[in-house]
């Protein structure tokens, strides 16, 4: 079987130039406003899925859902710390854990307004079991027992009062920020500081949860199973991957339904708009078509070639609506993790699967949206046709 | 004159592109009902607060509890008529996903500081009598139809676990309605005096404390004067307190949001935009298509305006339908989405002023496609249109 040489489909969309660009324009917002929210999603979720270790336990109150939900007393937070044979050791001999404090802190926003800015209080093997992954942008770190804290890069230029020797004055203990750090995940939207002193200052005297670097092999499952009717010590353990996954529900979800009710509703106004398109295109080469038919060539072949240049349409279409999108890549924005109710910053991640999947369903909806009209001139008698003109 | 006729004549003569039309403006007028109800829905609870609250909660933080002992402090500032408790509870009703909102307040003084609150079924007496009493919003009675007055709600502590582990049980004493969007239906309410004996008797291990004070205040006070004499009792700790203005305390949520307003924004732009777009092209296609038409009409001694009027009048009728059928679908499908978003979006409705808006707009899409092809159809001259192919 023969098609009609494809030369001849570009030449029919250049011919009409502005009918086509406004097809193109149309399905390439669709499409951009797809790829944007998905980045967006992307860009949050990365920030979770990926920083999350294996090798790190999560320890919270059996219940607890997050952090800021869940609570043990020092003393437990202790024997769970020294007693637990799963967890490693560091040089120094003493275990591989840290007891945390999580609180989520209103602090003023550049742009006016308060939010929920997360404030952590870590004992100093917090660091050791984040190792490298946590590096200093510019200062120090805070020097243990004293009133210093160190912010996350990305609390600077969000937060008021949070930049490198400011002075954050929690209840009614002023903190000096003695340096800014950075950390590829959510960490690096939070304050952290002394654990002790943290605890004095916003009279919280316990820990949210206490995680601890695990030897080698240890089943999390088992251990979290063993611990979870423990007499003394009750406590649920996820790997730290895990933990921070189940952060991000419901962000998540509301990105996923805003994505899909959008880019459906959206997508069926672009379909509408193409089949009118084409449609167009048709009864404006009713003639072509019938010559075509008197040349031989088949209706299938009609058919095909019509589909094939409403699908170029779609395909252009998904490139502008690419080009639409690029532009959002990197660009950092924040709202609330509602998981954790407290401020996330978070950047657009433009993806090339994210780019492959608008560009298909860019095409997707040129080849709906000319399948009708296609049929259509595949059904055209030449006589007929030719009569007509 | 005009040939007024011709425009339904011109809309029926391609029946699948103008009904293509009329689509693509529905779904889009549908469109930006939708995301400009969610906004508004988002900002319903600052504009519908009352000057007579005012809240007491920790500068703090959101998570940070008050002393129980600042109740009695606070209620001797000068205006303060009476407060009531509200603490937030944090419970999980069968699983984790079926969330709402729990808060143990002063059961006494909650429907007196609320006066929107309304009970539609069950009664307040018996919600004062019960001590393991509460009531539900009726979005949350529709929600889980099991619940219904005299049933049991078993919920489980996250923030409050009970000893042994079993859950809580409350007995459901009355549905309530509020008509006002600064307290959703999709709320529970029990008794502060039940969490408090719970903890007091060791059934339950966590801090007593109070999350925040709602406030109702004298008619008439400065709401500035009491707000200033609270934090000031408190300045020196043990822990500073924020007293605020009920639409302040309501705005907290909705900066929370950051740039979620933005972002819907945006979308309704690009929405708008691709959407105006579709009808251009349209009503280029109709001008291309009737220029022979045009140029007999010229011929026939009709004035230049005629054939744009004819156009404009087609691409109006159009967009005024698609405005209308739009609102239409998002009045109608608004309780779906009402069932759907009760908890992240407590409050969508489509208001009177978003379908005024979003019909303005449509008109406007309309108007605005017509334009160019109008002003060609009308600078055509016949001799030209006769020789253009159909």
């Amino acid at each position: 079987m023969k098609l009609p040489p494809l030369r001849y489909n570009f030449r029919s969309l250049l011919v009409r130039r502005a009918t086509t660009i406004l097809t193109v324009i149309s399905i390439g917002a669709t499409v951009a406003v797809l790829a944007g929210i998905q980045s967006l999603q992307k860009g949050f979720l990365s920030l979770f899925d990926e920083s999350g270790r294996e090798g790190v336990a999560v320890f919270l109150r059996p219940g607890a859902g997050s952090e800021g939900e869940s609570a043990f007393t020092r003393d437990r937070a202790d024997i769970l710390m020294k007693t637990l044979p799963e967890i490693a050791s560091g040089p120094d001999g003493l275990p591989l854990a840290s007891g945390e404090l999580f609180l989520a802190v209103r602090m003023p926003k550049v742009d006016g307004g308060e939010t929920n800015v997360p404030i952590r209080g870590v004992q100093t093997k917090s660091f050791d079991i984040t190792g490298d992954l946590l590096t200093l942008e510019s200062g120090r770190r805070f020097e243990a027992g004293t009133d210093e804290i160190i912010v996350g890069r990305k609390l600077l230029g969000r937060i008021l009062g949070a930049a490198q020797d400011d002075v954050i004055v929690l209840n009614t203990t002023p903190f000096r920020v003695v340096g800014v750090f950075d950390y590829d995940g959510p960490f690096n939207s939070e304050i952290w500081g002394d654990a002790d002193r943290l605890q004095e200052a916003l009279k919280r005297r316990i820990y949210s949860r206490v995680i601890a670097t695990l030897k080698p092999g240890v089943d999390i499952a088992a251990l979290s199973a063993r611990l979870e009717n423990h007499k003394e010590v009750p406590a649920k353990v996820l790997s730290e991957k895990e933990y921070l996954s189940t952060q991000t529900g419901f962000l998540s979800g509301i990105l996923n339904v805003l994505a899909y009710v959008l880019g459906g509703v959206m997508g069926i106004a672009a379909i509408f708009t193409g089949t009118n398109t084409m449609l167009a295109a048709l009864s404006s080469r009713t003639k072509e078509i019938g010559i075509l038919l008197a040349l031989g060539f088949r209706p299938w072949s009609v058919f095909l070639s019509f589909l094939m240049e409403a699908m170029l349409l779609g395909l252009i279409g998904g490139a502008v609506g690419c080009l639409l999108v690029l532009p959002l890549s990197g660009i950092e924005t924040g709202t609330t993790n509602f998981d954790t109710f407290t401020e996330i910053a978070f950047a657009f991640q433009v993806t090339p699967t994210i780019l492959g999947n608008a560009v298909l369903f860019a095409m997707l909806l040129g080849i709906i949206g000319g399948s009708w009209p296609a049929y259509r001139a595949a059904r055209m008698r030449p006589s007929a046709v030719i009569r007509r003109g | 004159m005009i040939p007024w006729k011709l425009v339904p004549r011109y809309l029926r003569a391609h029946p699948l592109r103008s009904f293509l039309t009329l689509g693509s403006l529905t779904v889009a007028v549908f469109l930006l009902c939708f995301l400009y109800s969610v906004v508004t829905a988002l900002n319903a609870g600052v504009a519908s607060s009352s000057s007579s609250r005012v809240i007491v909660q920790s500068a703090v933080s959101l998570y940070v509890n008050l002393p129980l002992s600042y109740q009695p402090k606070i209620e001797a500032v000068e205006g303060v008529v009476e407060t009531c408790k509200w603490q937030w509870f944090g419970g999980i009703y069968q699983d984790r996903s079926n969330f709402f909102a729990q808060f143990a307040v002063d059961h006494e003084t909650l429907l007196t500081t609320y006066p929107e609150i309304e009970m539609i079924e069950g009664s307040d007496e018996e919600f004062q009598r019960l001590r393991t009493g509460c009531i539900i919003g009726k979005n949350l009675a529709q929600r889980f139809p099991e619940l219904g007055v005299g049933k049991t709600l078993p919920l489980l502590g996250a923030i409050f676990p009970r000893a042994g582990g079993e859950a809580w049980e409350f007995q459901i004493a009355g549905i309530y309605e509020s008509n006002s969007a600064n307290v959703d239906n999709n709320t529970m309410f029990f008794h502060f005096d039940y969490l408090e004996e719970s903890m007091d008797t060791g059934t339950v291990i966590a801090d007593p404390g109070v999350g925040l004070f709602v406030v109702r205040l004298e008619e008439g006070t400065k709401t500035e004067d009491v707000q200033r004499s609270i934090d000031n009792e408190f300045s020196a700790g043990p822990q500073r307190v924020q007293t605020t203005t009920e639409a302040e305390f309501q705005r907290q949520f909705v900066t929370m949001l950051g740039s979620v307003p933005t972002l819907m924004g945006s979308i309704g732009g690009a929405v708008l935009f691709a959407i105006l777009l579709a009808v251009i092209n349209t009503m280029m296609m109709a001008a291309r298509e009737r220029t022979q038409d045009f140029g007999i009409l010229k011929a026939l001694g009709f004035q230049d305006r005629a054939a744009a009027c004819l156009l404009v009048a087609e691409a109006l009728l159009l967009s005024v339908a698609g405005g209308i059928l739009g609102v239409g679908i998002a009045k109608v499908t608004a309780p779906i989405f009402q069932q759907v978003m009760g908890t992240t979006v407590p409050g969508y409705d489509v208001t009177s002023h978003t379908a005024t808006v979003a019909l303005i707009i449509a008109i406007g899409v309309g108007a605005i496609a017509s334009l160019v092809p109008a002003w060609q159809a009308a600078r055509l001259r016949p001799i030209q249109a006769f020789r253009a192919e159909g």
